[in-house]
């Protein structure tokens, strides 16, 4: 099922992807709407990070083509942000000065950079820890302020690639609904790269599951669960059926890569 | 479970915090050598030769610039030699940071600079003092050109260093926030390597010494080289060591100043000692 085919902020169209000879994905067609979550799951090494970078134009499909509101992305572009799994901070600078990053790259007047930086600090729950150096901050708030850098310049289109992975469980949850009250704060269109199922069916309004080698969208789930999605999402019916679903999805896939190793031996 | 005679770890430090003790043993080793030094000349060596007892007896008049006449004041062959000591490094900390940039950020420029660089930073630059008194005759640009290149070719390897070593994410990130090419070089590359200009910085402040100093002896320019050199041949032994303590002096310090302040303004970087 194609929703909001015209309507689409970002377009995908005929996307593959190929190094030297190693081809990771092929055939991605995808329309994301304007106030839409999509998240996309798949194996590891399918290469959906690299779809998510495609998406900002820090790489270049080798087919294909990707628009962000009618425009093709050759770079990356305004009004487009990322949340690494990395956080991506720069050691050398403070919370504030990170928040501060995009603005001041994109010339953002002082008083505007202050305000939105100061505002931003605040709805990611780091009020006091501006002078903070990333060094002295958990993993959970150092995405905190990787999420407050992305949010500070404003965009209309957020890419999350793995944002919670490398983050500790409870951090994680507590992180993905803090996530989800501030988009239903500024809705957006959101693209979340994760592997894990459960994060994937939470956020998403769809989940696109990438499977084979190269890999190839295999199913787009619609997840039909309600908005704003709190934590008795968690336990509801519906959750538990589309979590089975995408999991018999990639675990089919897991096992006949199993099996394919015994053939080999 | 075994029970581990922890007691055995800890070392006795008899109610004295350990940092007091270290400092008590750095003190002591330093009075060792410097009554071995008193012992052994008074011993062995003719009276002219400079031991504590003399050097100090000589440090006042020598500060005051109370010398016999003819000779260099000690003052201001010290600020001649810092002068330019400092001129090299500003020239050798700005062109080691550009160039460094550039080949650490660059693949045309490592290909084309990288290997003579290395190599000069290899050679002992102060060789090349003769030669240059043909090219430059016999002035402070001699000095000029050995200080500069002592402190450029630390720095640029360091900083090469530094932007090699840069981790693809940093500028990752920045591109996915527009940055452009002079965003990446100085507000990514250079902050992120400032460690290793710091550790540049250092390893250039002894070269600019030795070099202003060796270049000063053969030039004979005005300096400290040329002073403690006068002296020595006068049998002004005491006074000269004045000049050969301070240069310690100065080397130290300004190796603590860039210790200092790597901890008040590179709060980030986190040594490991």
């Amino acid at each position: 099922m194609s929703t909001n085919g015209a309507a689409g902020r970002i377009q995908i169209d005929g996307v593959a992807k190929q190094f030297g000879d190693l081809r990771v994905f092929q055939d991605i067609d995808l329309a994301i709407g304007e106030r839409e979550i999509v998240s996309i799951v798949g194996p590891s090494g399918c290469g959906k990070t690299t779809l998510l970078r495609c998406i900002d134009g820090l790489v270049q499909p080798s087919e294909g083509e990707i628009r962000i509101d009618g425009a093709k992305v050759t770079e990356p572009p305004r009004g487009v942000a990322v949340v690494f799994q990395h956080f991506g901070l720069f050691p050398w600078k403070t919370v504030y000065e990170n928040v501060a990053y995009g603005l001041r790259l994109a010339g953002a007047p002082k008083d505007q950079i202050a305000e939105s930086v100061a505002r931003h600090i605040e709805l990611v729950g780091l009020k006091g820890f501006d002078k903070a150096y990333p060094y002295q901050l958990s993993g959970g708030m150092q995405q905190r302020t990787g999420l407050a850098r992305a949010l500070a310049t404003d965009p209309h289109v957020l890419l999350m690639d793995e944002p919670f992975a490398s983050i500790d469980a409870q951090t994680r949850e507590i992180l993905q609904f803090e996530l989800l009250r501030i988009w239903e704060s500024r809705p957006m269109s959101m693209v979340f790269v994760t592997h894990s199922i459960e994060e994937a069916v939470l956020m998403g309004d769809r989940v696109v599951v990438l499977r084979g080698r190269p890999s190839s969208i295999h199913e787009v789930i619609e997840t039909g669960l309600p908005r704003p999605r709190t934590r008795d999402v968690l336990s509801s019916p519906r959750f538990n059926e589309v979590r089975e679903q995408v999991w018999s999805l990639l675990m089919h896939e897991a096992e006949q890569a199993e099996r394919e190793l015994q053939e080999v031996r | 479970m075994a029970s581990v005679p922890h007691e055995v770890a800890i070392p006795r430090t008899y109610g004295v915090s350990a940092r007091t003790q270290r400092t008590f043993l750095r003190i002591a080793t330093g009075v060792i050598l410097l009554v071995l030094w008193e012992v052994l000349v008074r011993w062995l060596a003719p009276p002219f030769v400079a031991r504590p007892v003399t050097v100090a007896r000589a440090l006042p008049h020598v500060l005051a610039n109370h010398l016999p006449p003819g000779t260099p004041t000690f003052w201001g062959a010290a600020e001649a030699t810092v002068v330019a000591s400092a001129e090299g490094l500003a020239i050798g900390i700005v062109g080691g940071v550009l160039v460094g940039l550039t080949m650490g950020r660059l693949r045309t420029a490592d290909r084309l600079l990288r290997f003579y660089i290395s190599t000069f930073f290899a050679m002992p630059i102060i060789a090349l003092v003769p030669v240059m008194t043909l090219w430059f005759g016999y002035s402070s640009t001699v000095r000029l050109y050995i200080v500069a290149l002592g402190a450029f070719l630390p720095i640029c390897l360091n900083v090469y260093d530094g932007t090699r070593s840069l981790p693809a994410s940093f500028v990752e990130v920045a591109q996915s926030y527009r940055a452009r090419w002079w965003n990446v070089w100085f507000g990514i590359a250079l902050p992120a390597s400032l460690p290793y200009l710091l550790a540049g910085f250092k390893l250039a402040v002894g070269r600019v010494l030795v070099g202003a100093v060796v270049a000063e002896y053969i030039v004979n320019l005005k300096g400290l080289g040329s002073y403690i050199v006068f002296d020595s041949r006068t049998f002004h032994q005491p006074e000269m060591m004045v000049a050969v303590l301070f240069l310690a002096l100065l080397g130290v310090s300004v190796n603590a100043a860039a210790d200092l302040a790597t901890r008040r303004f590179l709060p980030w970087y986190r040594r490991s000692e």
